[in-house]
Formats: structure tokens, C-alpha cells, sequence
């Protein structure tokens, strides 16, 4: 069999389950009932959320208690992201810190970074933006040129990063950058540098997507000062550690859940009376998504047992995006012919946000790409 | 998988490795029924995996069966094995001994009275497969005592036509008296039992071809050489077999749900395995069969044997449409605040 498309039958636990209750209770209690937003995982922003979770324990789950996590399992956390994002709760702020900067800093981190950071972003306080992308380096990362030079007690950066989210909110960026010129092995002499953006000499520019929100930014660093302590893992690493969070990055129930309140409210509006292609369009829908669900709890057990399930994730990732997007393409054809306000700002809403949904966090050609390697194809 | 099903999955891969080559599967479609793989399978307690030993089993339950039947379409074995299976699992569920031999089922429109010491078995069923090779026909009866009833297939006025596999399909008209001993009274509906059992089966089968079909494709884009490089260095192969892979992927993963007795087995994770599977199989034949190009349009290239049965398999015991209205159904009468807590509670 293939590298990659061993997806093994896992159920989530009791507790696990356990602990759904308890989510969903909380969501009732803390967000409006009339709360609209879509599922999409990056739409709506709000500290004082991302702090309610963590006072749950709900950030940094899997972390050990000593960092301030609560020594969880990855099923468990898994549990909690799908309800929050099926609820659309506003959980953007703390996200990436929570998915993959605390787990990078957990890994490859210094012991300081790790008492110093994790706590915080356990407790919902500190957030993080992704620095990979630049605007000559869209998919193809290895060809980065912000560049980091040696100077007293640390490292001067320059060049720019590009697409990454929320960075006009958030504290901190772990960002590619190169420590040393382009040599022939393309993915040498890269690392991971975690910067405050509020440092001196950053600018952050919001670049409006195409549905009017500004939620990207371009960020420009012009001789920004880098401290030793806040390099991450070894100098020339980069790479390498660029790949292992892309495991957490692309497995997740965000991938497969943008359009899930579209297919929510299209229930709502069919009501007790559907014809007979909307009752089987629902139930297509629903037959991939529950499938998509499986192989997604399936990749939790997988970090639960300390694999780096790459391909997999690309594979649930690429097929998750495929279903987000067939799903308001489908509804939008089989729409009653009345329909409420609602309804119709919930589909355009996701209609705008869909050619997201196979660009970020891997293109469709990147992860088929990684799909084709596991397949032992290149 | 425990054990005895680690043991199951082995020796119906190597029996078939050995004995279903595609000489075999041609011949069992010119007609000629494959005794000796048949005998092969049996005298290893294949053909009745997962059949209660009381009854002339091996012992385990419905997922030792559904593993013989994901190994075995692999292979495109030319066999009613998803027939025998079922129909073994119904006799065994009447408290009845299991004969030897290839058995199969007429799932249709049929009712049955008492008449004199015996019963009158009067209906009609279309696509019962394998008909003239089976030993014994077994027809459900769901209306009034459910009951289940054994027919000798030479008995019964067949129209018998090969389907796009080239496997056996046949139209049967039944107007008979069978004896009282013929007829075993039914603690279940039979026929919805063994509709489920069949759409599961199918479900398994397709996944177990699919999972061929990956293979297949990928080996041959790794051979085959067109512009001075194999095609697989080609990005537009790589990209169609990626699909391709991720289709079945899902489908596996949708068939794992299957993988448990028919009394566990829930209605939504039935549905959501032929309706998803079933899915995969346009998309899947399609990449297939344009990686392998002309080729693999030939009678003579082996993927075709696997292709036509997809074509077939995902058709039969109801197709996609009627499993997704199962799963839409349940949806809307759930409403759209249960949406959520319904996917969630599907295993």
C-alpha cells in the first residue's frame, strides 16, 4: 500500500465525547443566539472569546501542564475545534497559534521560548500569524529571499512576507526567512525566526480580498532586529521544521467545514416540504462530509501517536476544499423560490470566500503534488 | 482487524494471487463457471467466512465476510461470494444449515400462502445474479409471516443475459408450491436484511476493485513511456492520479463503517458508504482509464475487469440517488439545528 493513504478506522473516545456536551453548552452560553457567522475558521476575530476558551482549557490542549497546556489528547482536541468551527464561533485570533505555532515552539523551540510563550497562548492572550509566503514565493517556498544577517546578539531581517492573516491583530509571526545565501540544495540555509510585530522598522499593509474584508496583509521588514532567543530551533532547520507543521496545518476540520452553515440554513429554508433533488443533494452532501469527518479524526489519532502524517493531511486537505466548494455550487441550484435574508448573505458570503478555500494553506496543485510523491510518483 | 481476519485477508489474496488470473475471469465470462477457484476458496471455509460453525461456518461474524468480498474484488474473482455470504448469513439467521456450493438470492416482489401441506411462492425478480451456477436460490419473503424460501434454480423460468462484467443476471418469474420444508419463518424482515447486507457487500466489493484500480494505474504510469520519460513525471498524470487516490482513500474510509455485524450496522453509515462509494466510481473509471489510455480499452489490459464490475457493483442493491434520499431524509426530519449533532453521532 501507499505511503500516505492508510487512513485507520478510529472512534473518538468516551471521553471525548464527553467533552462534546460540554462544548456545545458553552457555545450556547457565550454566543448570541442569533449568532450568523459562517463556519469558515478565519472570519471572525474576538479576544475576549479566544480568552473564555482558554480560561476552559481549551487552547493548547495537548500541551504538557508545565507550559500551560492540559496534557490532552489530539482527539479530544479535536472534538473541541470541529464544534467551535461548526458553531462559527469567532476563534481566528488564537487559531494558528493554537494549530501550529505552539506546536512548532513545543518541538523545536528553546526551553525559555516554551515557558515564556505557551502559557500565554494556552490562556487565549498571545496570537500568531504565519510568515511563509512572499510576493516573488507564492507555492514555491524554497525560493524565499528575506534574508537574515548575522549581527551582535542576534539577526537584521529583510525583504517582506505576503497572505498572512490577521497579522495586523496578532503578536508574533514565525517567519521563513534565509540565513544563508541559495545554494544548490534548494531547502538548505533557511530558519525559523518567531518576530514581534510590533518590533521597529515592520510595516503591515492590509490588502483587501476580493469579498472587501481585510483580513491578509503584506509585511515589510526593513533592517528589523531579531534577538537570538527568538530564533526557533537551529539556524538552517527552517525547512525541515516548515514541513512538520504543515501536518497540523492541513488535517484539521477547517478544511472541510468553510460551507458547512450553508448547508445548515439550506436545510432551514427547504423546511418539512423539500422535492426530491433537494432531499438527495443533502444527502450527498452529507454523505461526504461525514466521510471527510472520519478521515480527519482518523489524522488526530495519527498526531496522537506522534506520526507526521503529511500526505495524509495534503489528501484530506485537497478533498475537503473540493467538497467546500462543490457544496454552495450545488445549493445555489436547487434554492426554494423563496428564501430568507439569511439564507441567501450566508451563501453569497461563502460563494466570495471559496477561492480561499483551495489556495491557503497549500495550493491544490502543492498538495496534489504531495499526494503524487506519497504515491511514489516524483 | 483481529486474527482470525488477519488470517482471512491472507489466504484469500493468496488463493486468488495464485488462481484468479485473468485466463480464469475470461473464462467465467465466456460461461464457464470457475469450479476450481470456487473449490479452492471453499475447502479454506472462505465461501462461509464469517457464518456461525452451528450452521456449517467458520465461525466470526458479517466482517469476516465483507473482508473475503474486499479481497476477492480486488482480483475481479469471477465468483457469487457476496451471494453465498448472504445467503448463508439468512439461513443461519432461519436456523439452518448452510449447504456447500455456490448459493444466491432473488431480492424482489414476492408473496407467499399456505396451500396444502406446503406454501405457494408466487413473484418476480430482476438481476438475480449468478443464477445458473448457484446451487440453491434463496428468495426473501417481507410481507405477512416473513419468511425465507429455498428454490432449486433449474426449477425456475429464467431469462438469463451477461451484464456489462459479463457476469450471470437474470429475470425470474416464480409461480410454485414449495414444501413445507423449503420455508423457514424469519425472526426479521429478510428482505430488507438482506437488501442492507447486499448494498454492504457492494460497498465493500467497489472498494476493494477501487483500491485495484489505484494501483493498476499508478504501476502502469510508472511503466509506460511516451515523450522519453515514463508518464508518471508527467505533472498532469500526477495531478489525475492524486484525485484518483484521494477518491479511494475516502471510500475506504467510508467502507470501514461497514466493517461490523448487519445488527450494528446503522442505516446512515450504510447509506453514507454506497451513496459515497458509489460516487467515486465515475471518477475514479474515468482517471483510470485515461492514464492507461487505448490500452486500457482493450478486452486485453486487465483494468477493464475491474472498471466493468465498478460500473456494475455501484448500480446494484439501489443506486447512489436512492441512498442519498435514505441520508437526506433522515436530515430534514432531524431539521437544521440537529444537522451537526447528527454527523457527529455517525460513528
Amino acid at each position: 500500500m501507499f505511503q500516505g493513504l492508510q487512513f485507520e478506522p478510529v472512534s473518538l473516545p468516551d471521553h471525548a465525547e464527553a467533552l462534546r456536551s460540554e462544548v456545545r453548552e458553552f457555545i450556547e452560553r457565550e454566543l448570541p443566539p442569533d449568532y450568523l457567522r459562517n463556519s469558515d475558521f478565519n472570519t471572525g476575530v474576538s479576544a475576549e472569546f479566544s480568552q473564555k476558551l482558554g480560561a476552559k482549557g481549551w487552547i493548547g490542549m495537548t500541551w504538557p501542564k508545565e507550559y500551560g497546556g492540559h496534557g490532552r489528547s489530539f482527539l479530544e482536541r479535536y472534538v473541541v475545534t470541529e464544534e467551535l468551527l461548526a458553531a462559527g464561533a469567532p476563534v481566528f485570533a488564537h487559531w494558528i497559534a493554537d494549530r501550529q505555532s505552539g506546536a512548532q515552539l513545543l518541538k523545536f523551540g528553546t526551553e525559555q521560548q516554551r515557558q515564556t510563550y505557551l502559557p500565554r497562548i494556552a490562556r487565549g492572550e498571545c496570537y500568531f500569524s504565519i510568515g511563509m509566503s512572499e510576493p516573488d514565493s507564492g507555492s514555491d517556498l524554497a525560493s524565499i529571499r528575506t534574508s537574515a544577517t548575522r549581527v551582535e546578539g542576534g539577526w537584521l531581517v529583510n525583504g517582506s512576507k505576503i497572505w498572512s492573516s490577521g497579522a495586523h491583530q496578532n503578536h508574533f509571526m514565525i517567519t521563513l526567512v534565509r540565513t544563508e545565501p541559495p545554494s544548490a540544495n534548494r531547502h538548505a540555509g533557511m530558519s525559523q525566526f518567531m518576530i514581534d510585530l510590533k518590533s521597529p522598522n515592520i510595516t503591515i499593509q492590509g490588502i483587501k480580498n476580493l469579498s472587501g474584508e481585510s483580513d491578509f496583509n503584506q509585511v515589510f521588514f526593513d533592517d528589523v532586529f531579531v534577538p537570538d532567543e527568538m530564533v526557533i530551533g537551529e539556524p538552517g532547520n527552517g525547512w525541515e521544521q516548515v514541513v512538520s507543521e504543515l501536518g497540523y496545518e492541513r488535517s484539521g476540520p477547517e478544511r472541510f467545514l468553510s460551507a458547512f452553515r450553508v448547508m445548515v440554513e439550506f436545510v432551514r429554508e427547504v423546511g418539512d416540504n423539500p422535492t426530491e433533488a433537494q432531499v438527495a443533494l443533502i444527502g450527498r452532501l452529507t454523505a461526504h462530509l461525514i466521510t471527510l469527518r472520519r478521515m480527519s479524526v482518523s489524522v488526530a489519532a495519527m498526531l496522537e501517536s506522534g506520526k507526521t502524517p503529511v500526505t495524509e493531511a495534503a489528501l484530506i486537505k485537497e478533498l475537503g476544499n473540493s467538497y467546500e466548494r462543490m457544496v454552495p455550487e450545488l445549493i445555489r441550484q436547487l434554492v426554494p423560490g423563496r428564501t430568507s435574508l439569511r439564507f441567501r448573505q450566508t451563501l453569497e458570503e461563502c460563494i466570495l470566500h471559496a477561492p480561499s478555500f483551495t489556495l491557503r494553506g497549500g495550493t491544490r496543485e502543492i498538495l496534489r503534488g504531495v499526494i503524487a510523491r506519497g504515491l511514489g510518483l516524483r | 482487524m483481529n486474527d482470525q481476519q488477519q488470517m482471512i485477508q491472507e489466504t484469500v489474496s493468496r488463493i486468488l494471487r495464485d488462481h484468479c488470473s485473468k485466463e480464469v475471469v475470461d473464462a467465467a465470462e465466456a460461461g464457464n463457471w470457475a469450479a476450481g477457484l470456487w473449490q479452492n476458496l471453499e475447502d479454506n471455509g472462505l465461501t462461509l467466512a464469517g457464518i456461525p460453525e452451528a450452521n456449517g461456518g467458520i465461525g466470526g461474524d458479517y466482517a469476516d465476510s465483507l473482508l473475503v468480498l474486499r479481497e476477492a474484488a480486488g482480483f475481479a474473482a469471477p465468483l457469487p461470494l457476496a451471494e453465498t455470504l448472504i445467503a448463508a448469513h439468512l439461513l443461519a439467521l432461519a436456523g439452518e444449515q448452510v449447504p456447500m456450493g455456490p448459493l444466491t438470492l432473488a431480492t424482489g416482489d414476492f408473496s407467499l400462502k399456505q396451500e396444502g401441506q406446503g406454501f405457494r411462492l408466487t413473484g418476480y425478480a430482476s438481476e438475480v445474479a449468478f443464477l445458473p451456477w448457484a446451487q440453491v436460490l434463496l428468495v426473501p419473503v417481507a410481507g405477512g409471516q416473513p419468511a425465507l424460501c429455498r428454490l432449486n434454480p433449474t426449477d425456475i423460468t429464467a431469462t438469463t443475459r451477461h451484464n456489462m462484467a459479463g457476469e450471470p443476471r437474470s429475470d425470474i418469474t416464480v409461480d410454485t408450491v414449495l414444501a413445507a420444508e423449503a420455508v423457514s419463518a424469519m425472526p426479521v424482515d429478510p428482505l430488507t436484511l438482506c437488501m442492507n447486507m447486499g448494498a454492504a457487500a457492494r460497498a465493500v466489493q467497489m472498494t476493494g476493485a477501487l483500491t485495484s484500480v489505484l494501483n493498476l494505474s499508478v504501476q502502469y504510469a510508472m511503466e509506460r513511456t511516451q515523450f522519453g520519460k515514463a508518464i508518471s513525471g508527467f505533472q498532469a498524470i500526477q495531478h489525475q492520479l492524486a484525485t484518483l487516490a484521494c477518491e479511494v482513500a475516502a471510500c475506504q474510509r467510508a467502507a470501514d463503517a461497514l466493517m461490523t455485524s448487519p445488527e450494528a450496522l446503522s442505516a446512515l453509515d450504510l447509506a453514507v458508504a454506497k451513496a459515497r462509494i458509489g460516487e467515486a466510481v465515475s471518477l475514479v473509471t474515468d482517471i483510470a482509464h485515461q492514464v492507461h489510455g487505448a490500452m486500457g480499452y482493450t478486452m486485453e489490459h486487465s483494468l477493464n475487469l475491474r472498471t466493468r464490475r465498478l460500473w456494475c457493483w455501484r448500480d446494484e442493491y439501489q443506486r447512489e440517488a436512492h441512498w442519498e434520499a435514505e441520508i437526506g431524509k433522515l436530515v430534514v426530519a432531524g431539521g437544521a439545528d440537529n444537522l451537526w449533532n447528527l454527523i457527529t453521532t455517525a460513528s
